[in-house]
């Protein structure tokens, strides 16, 4: 059960003009597996989980999702991205709607369901992530915390396959990280497939399957959290490791 | 004193050219309220059309704006009303003014409207995008609400701008609020029907311009 991979890169390229920033990186994700993404600044974490649902466009490679191919010319991009969550560093809440409407608004129009159904979906996903009564609150009547965990239940609400996060805790308060960890933590206890970009190697440690460690557009070094924080092989991830638990 | 009274604030004079004028007054503020509507609403359409990634929509909206934004709008109206119909095509002088008026405004919405969805933070239409909403949805559910609200100022403005040429339609014989006051002014000698109708023009549109100073206002306020 566990043998179908949800996400699998191969050779994925991107360039930005003459600069290569993904330099062929290839990347299974099984299903419920929770892959978190290290690197230091630059070094191509963001451009290429943007790649996945191509708000980014590769240069070259290929990416499937359940085996359908999300790089393919005819490939139906609207009906995948439904299917690949995202979470982005700076929320990217709609500032004029409510948290409500927030997730209705793609429920409603990417998926097409009533009102009445929109709405007690996500009323219900809203209560998962512990803010059921911020329903009627605006963007900006809410922390960054709270915010960002919004910014969740819109994405979980389209039921998934796949979650992606970038940096979700990097614009916040040291003390709303928290919230938003436990939001994570409770998808990883449901086997929610992920791929997290995050500095908060704590966290990576305690919550990953697995650790990619990225440098310079490829990926230098993976595997269980154990091995890579205990006995890092490549010298950019004891660097990067030394850097990172050093502060 | 007394001969500046007489000339321009000539009260018994103004009396009786009040119904006349009123009419006038009343034909400039229907044309206003069409060339706002139509100005408007083709501004905004274009904003919209202009935000599709395609350079066979962009490349004769931006084409279209500019020509409209550069030519005068007596020039416009007069083509409209003189040259047009040697293609066959003929407007009334009420149609001809506010058609003309219209384009301009039209053009300069555009901008307005344009401005405001260049303004709007990339990562709102990514997370829509990511969410799998279509290019029109998202412009219409997730961009134009703060665009339309960040577009009002600089709108208000070229509104006033462009409303206040519905006194041009006096070039093409529109009985409007202007064209009463000179012709009643030629005809009694005395140009207090002109004060007149500046003082009618200010009625309307100096509310205007309060309401665009208090959106400015408020708007520094609100940021
Ligand atoms: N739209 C773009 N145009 C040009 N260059 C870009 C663009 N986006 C990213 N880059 C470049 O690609 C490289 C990788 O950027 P990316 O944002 O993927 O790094 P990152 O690992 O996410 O870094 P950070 O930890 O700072 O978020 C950088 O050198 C960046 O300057
Ligand atoms: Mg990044």
């Amino acid at each position: 059960m566990t043998s179908a991979p949800v996400l699998q890169i191969s050779d994925l390229r991107k360039s930005f003009g003459s600069e290569e920033v993904l330099k062929g990186v290839n990347l299974t994700v099984q299903r419920g597996e929770v892959v978190v993404l290290l690197g230091s600044s630059g070094s191509g974490k963001s451009t290429f989980l943007r790649c996945i649902n191509r708000l980014e466009e590769p240069t070259s490679g290929s990416i499937t999702l359940n085996g359908n191919s999300v790089t393919a010319s005819n490939a139906n991009l609207r009906t995948l991205r439904k299917q690949i969550g995202m979470v982005f560093q700076s929320f990217n809440l709609y500032p004029h709607l409510t948290a409500l409407k927030n997730i209705t608004l793609a429920l409603r129009l990417s998926l097409g369901q009533t009102r009445q159904a929109a709405e007690e979906q996500a009323k219900h996903m809203l209560a998962q992530v512990g803010l059921a009564e911020k329903a009627h609150a605006h963007p900006s009547e809410l922390s960054g915390g709270q915010q960002q965990r919004v910014a969740i239940a819109r994405a979980l609400a389209l039921e998934p396959q796949v979650m992606l996060f970038d940096e979700p805790t990097s614009a916040l308060d040291p003390e709303l990280v928290g919230s938003v960890l436990e939001v994570i933590r409770l998808l990883r206890q449901r086997h929610m497939t992920m791929v997290i970009v995050t500095h908060e190697l704590g966290f990576a440690r305690e919550a990953a399957d697995r650790i990619i460690m990225m440098d310079k557009g490829e990926i230098v070094e993976e595997g269980p959290p154990e091995q890579l924080f205990t006995a890092p092989k490549h010298p950019r991830t004891r660097e990067f490791l030394k850097h990172f638990t050093g502060r | 004193m007394e001969q500046i009274q007489y000339y321009y604030f000539n009260l018994p004079i103004m009396r009786d050219a009040l119904p006349t004028m009123l009419h006038g007054l009343g034909l400039t503020v229907l044309m206003a309220l069409t060339t706002v509507a139509m100005g408007v609403g083709a501004g905004l359409l274009l904003a919209i059309l202009r935000s599709y990634p395609s350079r066979w929509i962009r490349w004769p909206i931006i084409c279209f704006v500019d020509v409209f934004r550069s030519l005068p709008q007596l020039v416009i109206i007069i083509l409209i009303y003189f040259a047009l119909p040697y293609a066959g095509i003929e407007f009334s002088p009420f149609w001809s003014t506010v058609l003309g008026l219209s384009l301009v405004l039209a053009a300069f919405a555009q901008e307005s409207f344009w401005a405001g969805i260049t303004a709007t933070p990339r990562g709102q239409w990514e997370a829509a995008t990511a969410t799998g909403l279509s290019h029109t949805a998202t412009v219409l559910f997730v961009v134009l609400p703060p665009a339309i609200k960040t577009s009002i100022p600089s709108l208000t403005n070229r509104i006033i701008a462009v409303t206040k040429g519905t006194a041009l339609g006096s070039a093409v014989a529109v009985q409007e609020l202007l064209a009463h006051a000179q012709s009643i002014q030629s005809v009694v000698a005395n140009p207090s029907p002109l004060t007149l109708g500046a003082l009618l023009y200010m009625a309307i549109f100096a509310p205007m311009v309060a309401f665009s100073r208090w959106l400015e206002w408020r708007y520094r306020w609100s940021r």
